[in-house]
């Protein structure tokens, strides 16, 4: 998770200037139109932690139409994940842990 | 002492094969065997008048007596030589009450008949068939005063032990006039007198009964004419011809349930033949035991069969670059595209796994008999309940929103492909972020679970003497490997280049059509069932022989005696003198053990207990055959016959060739560690 200059949690969407925002690795922003598969699998990852943080959608805020399209679907699918943390947690340890057992005994 | 044979037939019944009675045979029996006492014990049939003919001509004491059919099993009843008109008026019932094969009287009606057994000697057949059942035996326990056995094995196994009663050994023998040999099984007992209420008084005491006259149970009669052998370990030396195999086989044949390892019977005479053998067996073996141990593997690999990660990641792209170009179309946007539903998502519906197995394993709780208490001291049932409804309760709900969620997705879908009719713009391609996510997690696992399979590991060993089978999981070494175990014509080589990533090799196999699905579990890891010597390498064809004379005196434990005929002519002097002498010497604790060699490994190392020296005599004009017998340490070694021979020389000659000779074999010993 990064952690902001003032010690806080990022978030990794933001809204700001009417344009759509991701957290890059580096702790700065890019606007949400230069998404790609490893920013994406970076913001995916960030959304399984605890303390995952994004600015919620509001069309008022963010005028840019193709940011709104953009924003608005990642931001929803991260949500959804980061709110099925915990099952993805308790699914992936359990995942076929007899046999994983048995092997590693 | 006195030796007593409590137990023979002198009348054919329904219960015997038919033979007819030899009053001189019986004569002769008793003489020869020197018998101080005997019963005439007829099945379910007393013979009054047989019975004092029988009286008249012995010298010995003659006891009145019945085999009698008693729920299911033989018991003897043995009365004193006196009120025989009594006697027989009560076996008259008995005979009455038992006319056809399969008819007994219950233990009511037998003291209905004699009334108090005490007055008798009652001997149930104990470790012999038809033995005693518990039932009968807790019911007629009071009046018993041994229990008959039919070999030296079984009858030291319960002299030993003290919460057993006492054994007696006897021989059961039909009196013929085609008898050719006298049987070796009585009992010497140690009495003042011979009558029943003497021989009833030494019974209670175990130790007042024995196999030998002098010698306690450490010797027994093994052949008519009064030679005896060891109870424990027996070696029979001497020179070819000398008699040796022909004792082995006279005690094979004089001897019941005898465990005969002939010579040269281990060598393996077909070699391909016999490894192919031993090979299918192993194989049997390794093939159960695989099955068993990949079995977890198979379930996982059975899951992991639908996951395809190069779908997956595609379905990411697109999802990515839909996205992307509609954001890029946002400006032309037509009235059909910027309907919301137009690029609504799905809603992500997988089931809830996790909730299902918590379920379930409260359900464990709440059911399980077995850990009940345990269960119960820890945890309130109610609460166990409670939790469980509570679950299933959320569980219902759950389902219920992604039944409502899935029936919004169709509606969604429905009016996304209608709208898409209408218009140009790009339609987001959906992707179950979560799902993937799972799937490329279980790829993750799926690998590591692979890969600890490919470790080399030891996952079953078991000693058998000195052997040991071992059952090890490891990589496989190339694609020929996996070929052999698949029994298949197709080439494993291309999938085997991915072989380090098990995922990408399962890929492989995948893409391989002639190879089934349900297969691939056992093309993963090799599973190796093999025998190995000490040293831990692979058995060679000498060791399997030598595996299979392990196992056949281990076998031997199911049976009374253990012969073997010259085990040296099968193996080296190693083996015979570490495992094999150790497993004899064991395994003789317990049951006489008769060894014939000519091998000082086995003769000299073993410490037997008893040697008997076979010698081919000449005698005048005649070829005589003796055997010589006496323990390790005797100067002498005494034949039936009365003569001796010392001990020390024979044994030098039949195990070193002679005491020259084994001074010369020192002599050159020391002179090559010099």
């Amino acid at each position: 998770m990064l952690i902001s200059r003032e010690g806080g949690h990022m978030k990794a969407l933001k809204i700001e200037n009417n344009q759509g925002h991701f957290v890059t690795e580096a702790g700065d922003y890019e606007t949400v139109d230069k998404i790609d598969k490893a920013v994406l699998l970076r913001l995916v990852n960030m959304a399984l932690e605890d303390g995952f943080e994004i600015d919620a959608f509001d069309e008022e805020k963010l005028k840019n139409q193709a940011h709104q399209i953009i924003y608005k679907s990642i931001g929803e699918k991260l949500t959804d994940l980061h709110q099925r943390r915990n099952q993805f947690r308790d699914e992936s340890d359990r995942l076929y842990l007899e046999a994983y057992e048995k092997y590693k005994g | 002492m006195k030796k007593i044979d409590l137990h023979m037939h002198t009348v054919p019944t329904i219960s015997d094969a038919y033979f007819s009675f030899s009053l001189e045979k019986l004569i002769e029996y008793v003489k020869s065997a020197e018998l101080d006492a005997i019963a005439i014990t007829n099945h379910d049939i007393f013979d009054l008048q047989q019975f004092n003919e029988i009286v008249e001509k012995l010298e010995c004491a003659v006891f009145p007596g019945i085999e009698i059919n008693l729920e299911k099993c033989h018991v003897l009843i043995i009365s004193e030589n006196e009120n025989l008109d009594d006697f027989q008026l009560k076996t008259q019932a008995v005979s009455e009450k038992i006319k056809a094969i399969g008819d007994s009287i219950t233990v009511e009606e037998l003291i209905n008949i004699f009334g108090d057994l005490n007055n008798y000697l009652v001997i149930p057949h104990y470790e012999k068939r038809p033995a005693i059942s518990g039932d009968t035996l807790e019911s007629i326990w009071d009046f018993i005063s041994a229990g008959e056995v039919d070999s030296p094995k079984k009858f030291i196994r319960m002299a030993k032990d003290e919460t057993e009663i006492t054994p007696v050994i006897f021989s059961d023998v039909r009196i013929s006039e085609e008898m050719r040999k006298f049987p070796t099984r009585q009992t010497f007992i140690d009495c003042g007198d011979i009558s029943l209420r003497s021989l009833k008084f030494s019974l209670r005491d175990r130790n007042k009964v024995a196999l030998s006259k002098s010698e306690g149970n450490s010797l027994f009669q093994v052949f008519d004419d009064g030679q005896n052998l060891s109870t424990g370990l027996n070696i029979v030396l001497g020179a070819r011809s000398s008699g040796k195999t022909v004792t082995l086989n006279q005690i094979n044949k004089d001897c019941e349930n005898v465990k005969y390892i002939p010579q040269f019977a281990l060598v393996q005479r077909d070699d391909s033949n016999y490894e192919k053998e031993f090979n299918a067996d192993v194989a049997r073996k390794k093939s159960v035991f695989s099955d068993k141990h990949l079995a977890p593997f198979k379930a996982v690999l059975d899951d992991v069969l639908n996951v395809d990660l190069g779908i997956n990641k595609r379905k990411v792209e697109d999802y990515l670059a839909t996205l992307l170009k509609l954001a890029d179309e946002a400006e032309k946007l037509d009235a059909f595209s910027k309907v919301t539903l137009f690029n609504e998502s799905q809603f992500e519906i997988g089931v809830d796994k996790v909730l299902n197995d918590l379920i379930s394993s409260v359900r464990q709780l709440i059911e399980n008999i077995e850990y009940r208490e345990i269960i119960d001291k820890h945890v309130d049932i109610k609460s166990l309940k409670a939790m469980a409804c509570e679950l299933i309760e959320l569980l219902w709900s759950k389902a219920y929103e992604r039944k409502k969620k899935g029936l919004v997705n169709d509606i969604a879908k429905d009016v996304k492909s209608k709208l898409q009719l209408r218009t140009s713009a790009t339609q987001v391609k959906d992707v179950d972020l979560y799902k993937v996510l799972i799937e490329h997690k279980k790829a993750s696992r799926f690998n590591e679970i692979a890969q600890l399979l490919q470790n080399e590991k030891v996952i079953f060993e078991e000693s058998v003497q000195g052997f040991k089978v071992i059952c090890k999981q490891r990589a496989f070494e190339g694609a020929s490997e996996i070929k052999n175990v698949s029994g298949q014509r197709v080439a494993f080589s291309d999938a085997y280049r991915e072989y380090s990533n098990p995922f990408f090799y399962l890929a492989a196999l995948k893409g391989n059509e002639s190879l089934t699905p349900s297969e691939f579990y056992k093309y993963f890891a090799c599973i190796e069932y093999e025998i190995l010597n000490r040293d831990g390498f692979k058995v060679s064809g000498g060791e399997r022989s030598e595996f299979r004379l392990l196992q056949e005196i281990k076998d031997a434990q199911n049976y009374d005696y253990l012969l073997i005929d010259e085990p040296e002519s099968s193996f080296d002097n190693l083996f015979l003198k570490g495992e094999v002498n150790q497993i004899l010497k064991e395994i003789s604790r317990t049951m006489p053990v008769v060894i014939v060699t000519h091998n000082s490994s086995v003769g000299a190392s073993i410490n037997a207990d008893y040697i008997v020296y076979t010698s081919k005599e000449i005698d005048g004009k005649n070829i005589v055959y003796r055997r010589y017998a006496g323990h390790p340490s005797d100067r002498e070694l005494r034949s039936i016959d009365g003569k001796t021979i010392n001990n020390f020389q024979v044994t030098l000659n039949s195990l070193e060739a002679g005491e020259d000779a084994y001074f010369e074999r020192r002599g050159t010993y020391e002179s090559i560690k010099n």
